[in-house]
């Protein structure tokens, strides 16, 4: 299908403007869709079949940043531009939206995080969406077209929309790390039962490194915190030096997306600042809220202050990615992890 | 692409499609007639039922070919359509993934894929083992497909069109909700049709060849104007001519 004119960029200045805005409200998002009558994207076309035809392709385009890889509140807002796009639109019956099987379970997964994180509005746009029945449930993302004249150009991913991701936080998560504390715990506990001090292990069974689950939380934040600074550094290279340095410039194009990354990050965390109860089944899992400082001695869950797993990142490169410059791949050295001395 | 079947809802309780019904959209396309056709092929898109039998699919192709008639028939015109070739010649298949699916529900169909079988058994041709299972057998639900890839329909022995896939979703609350419709036809292409030499106006029913009365080779004429040039009141046959029954392929428009 040939693209819309102008649509990507009236979308993207949109999503743009909410991520700026620095929330995931829903009226936020609807004062700056009725700032810029954002209703009148139907308006170009009259007679009916065009009419469905530009808004098949309007609610296919807006539906990708729904979608990962995007940050969570590029996919909020691209949920609230699809209720309004699905609103707005002129035809009766009305256009739906086309999601694909393979894409329907990181919705469901979106939706719950949604709802942890008590971003109730978002919610419940989502379930009225489910319950206006907007969505067609297909096997295949696009609808196939013939028309092998018109090539559908390449999405280029928007890069401060990107949410992007750091290979060791992803290993090492925020439910990894809730597990391998879990575990620990028990470990300990277990230990304790079978020794004849009940407070405190014998020291015949101390085989591992106790605290080695901070450590490793530690060990990771460090980490990230070393890329940012890495990446504050270029960036401000960049700001200072642009013409010199032709190579940092056009690695540094992907580290824009730090900035606003962070400031997800905040809102990320002032959501995240209630504490959940789990459910009866999880006894043994009670959510703590805990500030980053506490140490190992209580062997609790760290709670969920704190997600690695979506702590903004500088993008890397991927395969798939073209951007209009040539590919540069970044080359940013892994910081040298030091050996501890056991403290046993 | 909004058909007149959006949304209805049928007479019958019993016709009422359930929800979880898949709905496949297909594109069948024309076999190639006039050579500006073959690079934009025609083609209509049809929606069917993934409960539905695959015969149910072939009975709702609607292909010129079925209603060809063959024969000369200059000394006899009234005598014409007699057979159509859609009631003499029932053997059809649908080729999927390797599976042939072949209509036996008459006692005159015959195996057409067993050519296609045979040669590509007799040399080590480098395809997997072709299967020929009966048509009326199967309903969509059973089959694999994949979506964008050419698959084929072939019927009258020879005359083959191209099916596609390209959708495949759970039914919906605004579609057509009627089971006796489907499978429902939503888009075709419009055809010209080719009208009669002399008057122009209707659609041609009849050809000739080596006509002394025509001025050109192969000549088209509407039921009228045929009758009216070859042959005289008392019905007798002036000239020398080749008539044979003219079927247009825009006639479904």
């Amino acid at each position: 299908m040939s693209a819309v004119p102008g649509l990507k960029e009236d979308c993207e200045e949109l999503l743009g403007a909410f991520q700026r805005a620095d929330t995931v409200r829903f009226e936020r998002f609807a004062e700056l869709w009725r700032e810029r009558r954002f209703h009148s994207v139907f308006h170009g076309r009259v007679r009916a079949l065009e009419r469905n035809k530009l808004t098949k392709k309007t609610l296919d385009f807006a539906q990708q940043y729904f979608l990962p890889p995007y940050s969570f509140q590029i996919r909020v807002g691209a949920l609230y531009l699809l209720y309004g796009l699905y609103n707005a639109q002129l035809c009766r019956p009305k256009q739906k939206i086309r999601i694909a099987l393979k894409d329907w379970p990181e919705i469901q997964k979106f939706q719950l995080d949604l709802l942890d994180s008590q971003h109730y509005d978002a919610t419940y746009i989502f379930r009225k969406l489910r319950l206006a029945r907007a969505f067609h449930f297909t096997a295949m993302p696009k609808l196939l077209t013939y028309r092998h004249k018109k090539k559908t150009g390449e999405h280029h991913f928007r890069e401060e929309f990107k949410d992007p991701s750091n290979r060791v936080n992803t290993l090492i998560s925020n439910d990894v790390l809730e597990e391998l504390m879990n575990i620990h715990y028990h470990y300990h506990k277990m230990k304790c039962a079978i020794s004849a001090d009940k407070s405190q292990p014998d020291k015949s069974l101390s085989l591992i490194k106790d605290d080695f689950v901070a450590n490793l939380k530690d060990i990771t934040l460090e980490h990230h915190e070393w890329l940012q600074n890495r990446m504050k550094l270029f960036q401000d290279a960049k700001e200072t030096d642009k013409i010199e340095n032709k190579k940092k410039e056009e690695a540094l194009l992907a580290s824009e997306g730090s900035e606003r990354a962070s400031a997800l990050a905040r809102i990320k965390y002032r959501s995240y600042s209630a504490a959940i109860e789990v459910s009866k089944s999880r006894r043994h899992r009670q959510v703590q809220l805990e500030s980053s400082e506490s140490g190992p001695s209580c062997g609790k869950s760290p709670g969920r202050s704190k997600k690695p797993s979506r702590r903004p990142q500088p993008a890397r490169r991927r395969g798939e990615m073209q951007v209009a410059k040539e590919t540069v791949t970044q080359h940013i050295g892994m910081p040298i992890i030091t050996e501890e001395d056991t403290d046993e | 692409q909004e058909s007149h079947a959006t949304g209805k809802r049928p007479d019958n309780p019993a016709d009422l499609i359930e929800e979880g019904e898949l709905l496949l959209t297909l594109n069948i396309f024309y076999p190639v007639i006039f050579q500006k056709h073959k690079d934009h092929k025609p083609y209509q898109t049809v929606l069917v039922l993934g409960s539905q039998k695959l015969t149910e699919l072939r009975d709702s192709i609607s292909c010129v070919s079925d209603l060809q008639i063959g024969g000369e028939f200059s000394s006899q015109p009234d005598q014409a359509p007699e057979h159509i070739s859609k009631d003499l010649y029932k053997s059809a298949f649908f080729y999927f993934e390797g599976i042939f699916y072949n209509d036996k529900r008459y006692p005159e169909c015959r195996d057409l894929s067993r050519t296609i079988i045979e040669w590509s058994e007799s040399h080590d041709r480098g395809y997997e083992n072709f299967q020929s299972v009966k048509m009326e057998d199967y309903v969509f639900n059973d089959l694999s497909l994949k979506i964008g890839f050419p698959y084929l329909y072939c019927h009258q022995g020879n005359c083959e069109h191209i099916v596609i896939i390209t959708d495949i979703r759970l039914i919906h609350h605004d579609d057509c909700l009627d089971r006796s419709l489907y499978p429902l036809l939503v888009k075709k292409h419009w055809l010209c049709t080719r009208k009669c030499f002399v008057c122009k106006m209707y659609t041609a029913r009849w050809v000739t060849n080596r006509d002394s009365l025509a001025p050109e080779d192969p000549c088209f004429f509407c039921d009228v104007c045929f009758r009216m040039l070859h042959y005289d009141a008392e019905g007798n046959k002036l000239g020398e001519f080749l008539a044979y029954p003219y079927v247009d392929p825009g006639i479904f428009n």
